[in-house]
């Protein structure tokens, strides 16, 4: 019996190794050619390594200016979608009203309408009522594919929500403020964490949204990356690849456990 | 607070659907009038249904197009779904937190760096034919399968089925493992073999939850531009990649043409969406 | 059923809530709402006081929509452009990249139709093709290349500089640099005897090695492919002239010649031509990976651009046919709603001293393409000597400059690249 728990053991962990390889298998090609040059075929392994696509990757002010463009659409975005997303959610979550299921569906529209048709449309306008090309414009645009899956994450866990908390902080004598802050926020941080780092990564991955309202003036590491990949240098295609997917990368390896719960909500835009 | 006269859960709704709104309904209200040339492109602004006819003519690269994207989108969606019910079924068997997070690993490469990575993995030039050589199997580029940028869409739907069998997988799962494991048991001890309980037992159990998210998967794959842009040949495209080619002709009559193309893709897929939601419901 | 009728009450609703909106935005679109700050800029440059044109440049930020397909081009134009413009003018360079340039034209007729005064763009590296557009549009700037100081530098007698595409530069673009159609081979796997010098010889040559030729779709982003199929057209009508204007009778009587080529050529292609690379890149990667024995390319340096910028191996040279070698010059143009005209005419004069036009055919520098000024016109004797090194300097993979002066023919009328690349999908492609 223990012998058959040792294979056991043994070949779950086994499995395991391999999935994790497989994780890493793309961050291992993206680095071969990322560091390489002159890698021809039919080599099968680079002959000629290089810091120079990282050095020129990194001293290129498009690829920094990109990144950090990024990083701050995607923080805006996932804050506004946070603070439009907690009252809607709560309400879903936790009461049962006339209409419920047509709000539900009412915001479930924008997982369907597809980001081409939302951009081709609001790519005109947009552009008359000078949002094209603007940050604030693109931020807009892409609240539509995050916000459904930000309310999907909290609705849920306002389902589980037990508001007698918030009850007894009350007749403790705290104010609404300090009950939102030091309890509902509190018992709700799990949540709004994955909710915050996914509407994140969906806005920081975003390319059509961003092509059709940024109109070349908004430069987001996917437009560099796409623009690159078609038929461009493998080289920089991999490096732009591997600083695309560090962010997602780290937010998935530290949020794994959590994942369980909620990733297969907003896997779909992806 | 609770049941406050006043109160009304539309009052915390309201932000988020008034957003949620206004951007879509102005976004489709925009999208009609540009593709009947009511908001036009060069000088008048007159309803004309031109860009329709030109679009949906026999002869227009429309149809072709179209066809092209049914049959990538069926085939991904086909495909991913039987290989995501074997690989839950299996997976329900086992316990243990590795595989779920394993299925998760995908949602780290976002579609764009997925179709990339296979670019310079399944290319003729590739890596894998790379190692084809050195393992003495080809010789020449040409020997090697052509997997991506080829004709049928080989290789965006393997970027599809790829990133979507994880999707489907975890779907099923959380039917499978929400069930008590009764009827399994029951069947087996009536003597069902392996294949008539996946067959008599499992399958029905998991078909609504598993068509639902076969519908949705179908409707994402049919609307997205990304992968048979990155993965695709100049022709045959799929409909995304034309309606974006148009709309971005720099000969602007071009663009409602875009228009009519993008309207026909959110019309297939809102009336996939409702099947989707309405065998939801039947569940 | 519930479900679906709440969906229809959905659809209703949205039309309903948004019908409003769109009759205002009707109305604005009609009357361009003006902008109380929008600084006034058409017009009132004085080109003929340069001092004026850099004070009001100053601290403008220039937007260059420019091609982004190349990293050693990008590299090249921030190091020495950008550099420039900071240092001695106080502008900065804002850099746009485009997969196509046809993406800026679509942004300035956009804003032209959105009733916009002041765009987004302030210089465009344009083509022939797209300056017709833009010109037919009537949204370029105009009367401003020749007022240039560096201007004096060009040749403006140069019906290659005066006709873009024999279209009429009429003032409205400045040149860059000029380019001429070259193919590249790999001295390491083929033998520089048996290079093809017609197109005749290509079609022997590619159907004895089947699969080891393509050339590039011509279409949006595939303008080298377009080139190379007018170089075929030009051979199969027997001459370049007849094709300097536009003529639709021509046209028909050499077109299906044309495509007769192609359709005979297509079965000895790479993947029997069932696909074409759509861009330079693709065809390079094809190229340097051994599955295509010829690449294409514009570049003066030839090679020398893709070798530094280690995309190709180090064997890697240029050839040309004996004829009909498609050369000319490019130009930038600025829009008429730009919103810094300014800092984009300070920049379009940059590109023309000698000391940069010195450095843009370098190999080293990765840009690779030719001069636009007329050497002998440089007076100042030192810059005159660094031009001529420069040229003397561009090495092995370069194809010699006097093969490239007797293959050397002018571009067609604007109307053909069009023809061509419709006629091309539909008689070639999707045959």
């Amino acid at each position: 019996m223990s012998r058959y728990n040792q294979m056991k053991h043994t070949f779950t962990y086994t499995l395991r190794i391999l999935l994790y390889l497989i994780l890493i298998a793309p961050l291992l090609l993206f680095a071969a050619y990322a560091f390489s040059t002159r890698w021809f075929f039919p080599q099968p392994f680079p002959v000629e390594w290089t810091m120079g696509t990282f050095q020129r990757a990194i001293n290129d002010s498009r690829t920094l200016s990109s990144m950090a463009q990024g990083v701050w659409i995607a923080f805006l975005v996932s804050i506004l979608s946070l603070i439009l997303a907690l009252p809607t959610a709560r309400v879903l979550g936790l009461r049962k009203f006339r209409g419920r299921q047509l709000a539900w569906l009412l915001l479930f529209l924008p997982t369907v309408i597809p980001p081409l048709a939302v951009g081709m449309g609001l790519n005109i306008l947009f552009l008359r009522i000078g949002l094209a090309g603007t940050i604030t414009g693109v931020v807009l645009a892409h609240i539509i594919p995050t916000l459904p899956y930000t309310i999907f994450t909290l609705s849920s866990a306002f389902a589980r929500f037990d508001e007698n908390y918030e009850y007894q902080a009350l007749a403790l004598g705290a104010s609404p403020w300090q009950i939102f802050l030091k309890v509902t926020l509190r018992m709700m941080t799990p949540s709004l964490v994955v909710a915050t780092l996914f509407a994140f990564l969906i806005s920081w991955s975003q390319y059509l949204l961003t092509l059709l309202i940024g109109g070349g003036q908004v430069i987001t590491l996917p437009i560099l990356l796409f623009s690159a990949a078609s038929g461009g240098n493998p080289s920089i295609i991999a490096m732009l690849s591997l600083l695309f997917v560090a962010p997602p990368v780290m937010v998935i390896a530290f949020t794994a456990r959590s994942l369980n719960q909620h990733g297969n909500e907003i896997r779909e835009q992806y | 607070m609770r049941g406050h006269p006043l109160f009304s859960p539309w009052l915390s709704l309201a932000p988020a659907l008034t957003i949620v709104m206004v951007l879509l309904g102005a976004s489709l209200l925009y999208a009609v009038a540009e593709s009947m040339d009511f908001i036009s492109v060069i000088g008048q602004d007159e309803i004309s249904l031109n860009a329709y006819r030109e679009t949906l003519n026999l002869n227009s690269e429309f149809w072709i197009s179209l066809g092209f994207s049914l049959w990538i989108s069926i085939a991904s969606t086909f495909i991913s779904s039987a290989l995501a019910l074997l690989l839950a079924v299996w997976l329900s068997e086992r316990h243990g937190d590795a595989d779920t997070l394993a299925l998760n690993w995908n949602l780290a490469f976002p579609h764009l760096v997925w179709s990339v990575a296979l670019l310079l993995f399944l290319s003729q030039s590739g890596l894998l034919a790379r190692w084809a050589v050195a393992l003495g199997l080809i010789s020449t580029p040409a020997d090697f399968p052509i997997l991506v940028r080829d004709r049928f869409g080989i290789g965006i739907i393997l970027s599809y089925i790829s990133k979507e069998i994880p999707f489907l997988t975890l779907t099923i799962l959380a039917v499978l493992r929400s069930q008590s494991i009764g009827y399994d048991v029951v069947a087996e001890n009536l003597g069902a073999g392996r294949w008539q309980r996946l067959r008599y037992v499992t399958i029905p159990q998991v078909m609504p939850a598993l068509l639902a998210g076969a519908l949705l998967v179908f409707g994402f794959i049919f609307s997205s531009y990304e992968v048979p842009a990155l993965l695709g040949v100049g022709y045959p495209r799929a409909l995304p990649v034309l309606a974006l080619r148009f709309f971005l002709d720099p000969d602007l009559r071009a663009r409602s043409e875009g228009m009519v193309i993008s309207l026909v893709i959110t019309l297939i897929v809102s009336v996939v969406a409702v099947l989707s939601l309405k065998i939801e419901e039947r569940e | 059923m519930k479900r679906f009728v709440f969906l229809l009450v959905v659809l209703t609703m949205l039309l309903a809530a948004c019908a409003p909106s769109v009759a205002i935005s009707q109305s604005a679109a009609t009357n361009p709402p003006v902008t109380a700050d929008a600084p006034t800029v058409a017009g009132e440059l004085d080109l003929n006081n340069w001092d004026s044109v850099l004070a009001a440049a100053k601290g403008q930020t220039v937007n260059w929509y420019i091609w982004g397909g190349s990293d050693s081009i990008n590299a090249f134009v921030d190091n020495f452009y950008g550099v420039a413009l900071r240092e001695r003018y106080g502008i900065t360079l804002n850099r746009v990249p485009l997969a196509d340039t046809a993406d800026a034209v679509n942004q300035v007729l956009s804003e032209k139709q959105a009733g916009k005064e002041i765009g987004a763009v302030d210089l465009i590296w344009i083509n022939g093709e797209n300056f017709f557009t833009l010109k037919q549009a009537d949204m370029l700037y105009k009367d401003w290349a020749q007022q240039l100081p560096n201007s004096q530098y060009v040749n403006w007698e140069n019906p290659a500089i005066n006709l873009d595409f024999g279209n009429p530069v009429e003032n409205m673009e400045s040149p860059w640099s000029s380019a001429q159609f070259q193919f590249i081979y790999d001295s390491a796997r083929t033998n520089a005897n048996e290079l093809p010098r017609s197109y005749a010889e290509l079609k022997d040559w590619a159907c004895a090695h089947p699969g080891r030729f393509t050339y590039i779709a011509p279409g949006p982003g595939g303008f080298l492919g377009t080139r190379f199929a007018k170089g075929a057209l030009y051979e199969v009508g027997g001459g370049a002239e007849q094709w300097l204007n536009f003529d639709q009778a021509l046209w028909d009587q050499w077109s299906p010649e044309l495509w007769k080529y192609f359709n005979e050529l297509e079965p000895c292609l790479w993947r029997n031509g069932e696909t074409y690379p759509k861009d330079e890149s693709e065809l390079v990667n094809l190229f340097a990976n051994n599955e295509v024995d010829f690449s294409m390319t514009n570049d003066i340096t030839g090679a020398g651009r893709w070798i530094a910028d280690g995309r190709m191996p180090k064997t890697a040279r240029a050839f040309v046919f004996e004829k009909y070698m498609i050369g000319d010059f490019n130009y930038v143009s600025i829009p008429l709603n730009a919103p810094n005209k300014a800092a984009a005419l300070v920049l379009a004069n940059l590109l023309l001293e000698p000391e940069f036009q010195a450095a843009q055919i370098l190999p080293e520098n990765g840009f690779g393409l030719g001069y636009a000024i007329d050497v002998d016109r440089v007076t100042d004797k030192t810059a005159q000597t660094a031009l001529q090194n420069a040229a003397a300097k561009l090495g092995d993979s370069a194809t010699p400059a006097s093969d490239l002066a007797n293959s050397l023919v002018g571009d067609s009328a604007a109307e053909y690249p069009n023809l061509l690349e419709q006629g091309w999908q539909e008689n070639v492609l999707q045959k």
